[in-house]
């Protein structure tokens, strides 16, 4: 599988992936910082407020026509979190010209326009545009206020709030709603010049370039000038890799959350201790995939298709922060039911008792998923930047090798490593409410 | 074979209709890993009255799609899922209005796991046991989609357009009527609408045309169906107008959510006018809602609407809609504007330089959409059923014209074909 050529000058590093694979060429630009109590929810709320203007276009408005001008562009950013750093996202996408008539330079345009919205924004003063910092903090305030409403990932994002308690991990990615009023045009750009200060600069670049030499060059010469007014402070040392979080030896914590919903959410949060460098990483996605990876799982089988008392029942590992977590959705009524087939399947994987077969459709499954990756441009870029996080260079090819590699014994010995940590349980308050009923 | 080569988009699709009449239709797109294939038969939820060989209506309980759908998974050697694992895909299948379609992405072993997509579709295996445990997990697919504000707030919507068309019911039905599903009733809607001659095979990635159609001309030459049933869709009257104006729910939601829709006027198209018209009112639909517009951006800064906001269009032979919306802070203010909006725009018309902005974009993004097997999967084979080719977008799209955009828009939005879908917070 190709991979990506990088270009780097100290904290900048320019990945490029030339195939005349797409149609579509893809610009990604990540910023990565240590998740700190005191900037997140400023820095959450950076990438939106980039959109409402920058230098030459002076409103959210003129930013979306430009786009659309250059036939359609996708123009995107937003906050995330990988591990314990926040990593705040700038992306854009252009078709190729080969289909188009007078569309030349569209890349070259694209490129310009989302430097501009990273290090150029509209500013008035000291500090950002206060219209601008108002309307964004109250989309700020619903853009939390929001996770809510979708149950699945609400009891998700819960679940990892205790499990990750008490560490950098656990910060909300989109910082707190207590944060905002605080916030003000002059602080947020204090930060907006701390964060292009200091981040890592991770830029991935994919698509048909005529001179993919010219262009890396072009490409990092419009960056590293762009960044040059935000002088970059100097570290007495860079980042260190990002790294598992380690079980806790104390009880398992109950969370019950109670809201008039048709169906409960039962989720299930494991510490690992397993790095996404370590070299048990690839058995503990073996494992994870024997779990609750597909429809041929121990979870899917025995909560959905024997027991008939779910419609998903899954697990999922976040290769960063080392935590796997088990998902599903049942009648409120049926949580012990639940719950003790779901711990009985633990223990089955850490018992060894995995079959040849579940072995095989697991590593088939999950070699099938990495190998898919040469056709996902983005999902591609966002492994490549895992593994520049967590301080490991791993190929596509190399993961697909160790996973080759992984033995029943190996799932065995690194499933010992699940330690529960936290049981969240979000269900109706009685039985009988019917939420959806019209009024 | 046939090969239909689409120069300007650097494609050639090839095609053949097989004796027993199945459809078959295979994109090579070199230098892709995966082959993304999908067989799908021409029925959906709104299938759900139907007369067979000129026979008496037969009325079927709700949800009996997309119930099939789960149940096809099973087969007398056990379950489906297992068979793809053991050839590394990665399988699934979705039910819509007018479509069930069953699907697998893989790397490796794609005759392998094309047998098996064509094995396991054309051999049902329903009992009275595996039939029952099914319930319970549906059910629970149900309850999931009752706490959803965007499905809530979408089927109140189509509720309130529609009198009696069967698109204002659930796609999975209620747990009440698929309580009322039987072996015996499955059987019936199987046999009746998965005969080759009602389906159509797409597949698209890495894949070597010439050896897939004769693996499946094969297989198909192996099996027998009888001749193909005639099937009449039973449809009751609709009227024009929209059936209630307004439809509410509430759900322990943060926020509101509400979505204005328009019923379509003018259905019964097919093919290339199909394609025209879907476009056309996209690009009104752009012009008025999108990303570059006016209102979008007002409603923005007032803190009226956040970027969930959206518009869609569909358009079917039996029925059509158009809507707008998302999450909305005050839906009275939203309701009101948008409403003056369209009626402004109705007596104005769209600006000429708007109309072009939104034809880059359109002709930008069907470009860019080609990279996603997936998407081109389900589109291609949405517009087949209705006759018409996904790949004719981009001269679709540079054949339109400003004024009839203008005349489109006034046809589209009237206020008796218009309704509003509301969920509300519960506290």
């Amino acid at each position: 599988m190709p991979g990506f050529v990088t270009h780097r000058r100290g904290r900048f590093h320019l990945h490029v992936l030339a195939t005349s694979q797409f149609r579509t060429r893809y610009l990604d630009v990540k910023l990565a910082r240590p998740l700190a109590r005191h900037h997140v929810t400023a820095t959450a709320l950076l990438p939106y407020l980039w959109l409402e203007g920058t230098a030459s276009l002076p409103n959210m408005r003129a930013l979306m026509r430009r786009a659309d001008d250059l036939y359609g562009a996708m123009v995107r950013t937003g906050a995330g979190k990988k591990g314990d750093r926040q990593v705040i996202e700038a992306y854009a996408s252009v078709p190729e010209e080969r289909a188009l008539r007078g569309a030349d330079g569209l890349f070259d345009a694209a490129a310009a326009l989302l430097t501009e919205v990273i290090t150029a924004p509209a500013i008035a003063g000291d500090g950002f545009v206060p219209e601008h910092v108002e309307k964004e903090k109250v989309l700020h305030r619903k853009r939390i206020e929001s996770i809510r409403d979708d149950k699945i990932q609400y009891a998700m994002e819960r679940c990892l709030e205790s499990v990750c308690s008490g560490h950098p991990h656990g910060l909300p990615r989109l910082g707190y709603l207590e944060d905002l009023a605080h916030l003000s045009g002059s602080t947020l750009w204090q930060e907006h010049r701390a964060l292009l200060a200091s981040a890592d600069v991770h830029v991935y670049a994919i698509g048909a370039f005529a001179d993919e030499g010219r262009m890396a060059e072009a490409l990092l010469g419009r960056l590293l000038s762009a960044f040059s007014p935000f002088a970059a402070e100097v570290r007495a040392h860079a980042a260190p890799p990002v790294t598992a979080l380690s079980p806790r030896g104390s009880e398992v914590r109950h969370v019950v959350e109670h809201q008039p919903v048709q169906q409960g959410k039962l989720n299930l949060g494991f510490r690992t201790g397993v790095s996404y460098a370590s070299p048990d990483y690839p058995a503990l996605l073996v494992a994870n995939a024997v779990l609750g990876g597909s429809p041929t799982s121990k979870l899917f089988v025995n909560v959905r298709e024997k027991a008939s008392l779910a419609y998903y029942a899954s697990s999922r590992l976040d290769g960063l922060s080392g935590v796997l977590m088990v998902q599903t959705g049942i009648d409120a009524g049926k949580y012990d039911q639940a719950l003790a087939i779901i711990c009985a399947q633990v223990e089955a994987l850490k018992a060894g008792e995995v079959s040849e077969q579940e072995l095989a459709f697991a590593k088939r499954g999950l070699r099938n998923q990495f190998l898919q990756l040469g056709d996902q441009p983005l999902s591609l870029a966002d492994i490549h930047f895992s593994g520049a996080l967590a301080g490991v260079h791993r190929e596509v090819d190399d993961l697909l090798q160790a996973l080759e590699a992984v033995t029943r014994a190996d799932v065995t010995r690194v499933a010992q490593s699940l330690a529960l940590d936290t049981i969240y349980f979000l269900r109706s308050e009685e039985v009988g409410v019917h939420a959806g009923d019209p009024v | 074979m046939r090969e239909i080569p689409y120069e300007q988009l650097g494609l050639t699709l090839y095609h053949e209709q097989l004796a027993n009449g199945l459809q078959v239709y295979l994109l090579p797109r070199p230098g892709y890993r995966q082959v993304y294939a999908t067989f799908t038969a021409h029925y959906g939820s709104v299938d759900s009255a139907f007369a067979r060989d000129g026979g008496p209506v037969r009325t079927v309980p709700d949800g009996i799609a997309h119930f099939l759908e789960h149940k096809m998974f099973e087969s007398p050697a056990g379950d489906v899922f297992n068979q793809f694992a053991a050839h590394g895909a990665s399988a699934n299948a979705f039910t819509s209005f007018d479509q069930t379609t069953y699907l697998f992405s893989c790397t490796e072993d794609v005759a392998e796991n094309i047998r098996i997509l064509l094995d396991f579709v054309q051999e049902p295996y329903f009992t009275d046991e595996n039939v029952e445990k099914e319930k319970g997990i549906i059910a629970q697919e149900i309850r999931m989609y009752e706490d959803h504000p965007e499905a809530r707030s979408f089927y109140g919507l189509l509720k309130a357009l529609y009198h009696a068309h069967p698109v204002r019911t659930e796609i999975a039905g209620t747990v009440e009527s698929i309580g009322q599903i039987t072996k015996d009733l499955l059987y019936e809607c199987y046999s009746t609408f998965y005969h080759p001659s009602n389906m159509v095979f797409f597949a698209v990635g890495g894949l070597d045309p010439h050896a897939l159609m004769d693996l499946i001309r094969d297989n198909q030459a192996k099996k027998s169906f009888g001749p193909p049933p005639r099937i009449t869709r039973v449809l009751p009257d609709e009227p024009a107008d929209a059936a209630a104006a307004r439809q509410e729910t509430r759900l322990a939601v943060s926020q509101p959510r509400c979505l204005i829709g328009w019923k379509e006027v003018r259905v019964g198209l097919a093919g290339l006018d199909l394609l025209r018209q879907e476009l056309l009112t996209g690009m009104v639909l752009d012009a008025l809602f999108g990303r570059s517009a006016d209102l979008y951006h007002e409603l923005l800064d007032e803190g009226v609407i956040d970027p969930s906001f959206t518009w869609e269009y569909e358009l079917a032979p039996s029925y059509g809609y158009s809507l707008v919306g998302g999450n909305v802070s005050r839906p009275e203010a939203f309701i009101a504007r948008a409403t003056a909006a369209v009626a402004r725009a109705r007596q104005e018309g769209i600006p000429k330089d708007v109309f072009e902005r939104s034809r880059r974009k359109h002709i930008g993004r069907f470009l860019s959409g080609l990279d996603a097997l997936g998407y081109v999967a389900r589109h291609f084979t949405a517009y087949h059923l209705r006759q018409a080719d996904l790949f004719a977008t981009l001269d679709v799209l540079l054949s339109l014209r400003w004024e009839d955009a203008n005349e489109r828009l006034r046809e589209h939005f009237a206020e008796e074909r218009q309704a509003v879908s509301l969920v509300l917070p519960r506290d």
